[in-house]
């Protein structure tokens, strides 16, 4: 027996696999940002299913809003693509 | 043939974790449904709004656990964090004439000027992300959040404000990183006040519930959002000056 909620969370945290790798396989670094918060995005709901809404409010804020905006401020003081292989 | 190897890949990763999730919910690997509340879990959730010596007048457990129960293990991320800010501000220190070069120069450096709409929807929106910050924090000890999460929502706040507004409009406005700093060490102190006070009313360190009703949780929660908000905020205006302008003042080619 499958309930629903448990294959919501399979399908969404699957989604944030395919988000991850897809920002991993990325060699401009600002597409790479974007498509991590989308992953991240995907796991809050995952923590959103789990019923852990404190790990939601501080995972949301850190990863889509703090995190990316460090990240970027990084890449501005660098270059945007990633070079090599 | 890159593209199929990684799709090779990405396949293999989403079968792996599809079968441990099927062998965990449905096989019981890890042994997780045959004990559903272990004993840890259920002194947790029987005693943290209890009356009694080992309660925590909060009836959120995640809260209590957070900052009470596992009180040490905040702290020293609190500390963690102090540590982190106090090494962006000794690695991209300036001195004082240095600073004065850098206002100087971003004075003269072209500004982006934001269309009115999103100037003025981007207050409204801010208002809300403070005042929705502010219910996370200050409720935390009644309702899921707390200091950091109320915190890290309100460094997404001064963060559009960068976007929208200049860091420049932001420091003609106060909000220097000398402020912003005195903000952070004032949440420091809130939290080391909160920590120490129960030694003067004779007992350990961090044994916050000693004080009146829910006050110690709720000073910890204070403390946290100050540190967590105004500490992003800083080094949000440390890392913010334009990399030329850095450069130039480093090699002291302006003089």
């Amino acid at each position: 027996m499958i309930e629903l909620h448990l294959l919501i969370l399979a399908m969404v945290v699957s989604f944030g696999f395919v988000f991850s790798y897809l920002a991993m396989k990325e060699h401009d670094l600002l597409k790479a940002l974007a498509l991590s918060s989308v992953q991240s995005t995907f796991f809050a709901l995952g923590f959103y299913i789990l019923a852990a809404p404190d790990i939601v409010l501080a995972y949301l804020a850190i990863a889509v809003g703090a995190y990316t905006a460090l990240v970027i401020l990084a890449i501005s003081k660098t270059e945007r693509f990633e070079v090599g292989e | 043939m890159t593209l199929k190897r990684d799709t090779a890949v990405a396949l293999s990763f989403l079968l792996a974790f599809l079968v441990l999730s099927y062998a965990v919910v449905e096989n019981d690997v890890m042994g997780l449904s045959k004990n559903p509340l272990r004993p840890l879990g259920e002194f947790y959730l029987s005693h943290a709004f209890a009356p009694g010596e080992m309660t925590s007048h909060s009836p959120e457990v995640v809260t209590a656990i957070v900052w009470n129960y596992r009180g040490f293990d905040t702290l020293f991320e609190t500390f963690v964090f102090f540590l982190a800010i106090m090494g962006t501000l000794s690695i991209l220190r300036l001195s004082g004439g240095q600073e004065d070069m850098v206002r100087d120069m971003e004075r003269v450096e072209p500004h982006r000027h934001m269309d009115l709409i999103v100037q003025v929807i981007t207050r409204l929106v801010l208002l809300m992300i403070v005042g929705i910050s502010a219910s996370i924090a200050l409720h935390g000890h009644l309702t899921p959040g707390g200091g950091f999460q109320g915190g890290s929502a309100m460094a997404v706040a001064s963060l559009l404000l960068f976007a929208v507004f200049s860091k420049f409009t932001l420091e003609r406005r106060g909000l220097t990183l000398r402020h912003t700093l005195g903000a952070y060490a004032v949440g420091i102190s809130i939290i080391l006040l909160t920590v120490y006070a129960p030694l003067v009313l004779g007992g350990h360190f961090l044994q916050i519930n000693l004080l009146p009703g829910e006050l110690g949780l709720f000073d910890l929660d204070v403390g946290e959002y100050l540190a967590v908000s105004f500490g992003f905020l800083s080094v949000f205006l440390i890392l913010g000056v334009s990399e030329w302008i850095f450069r130039r003042v480093l090699r002291g080619e302006l003089r």
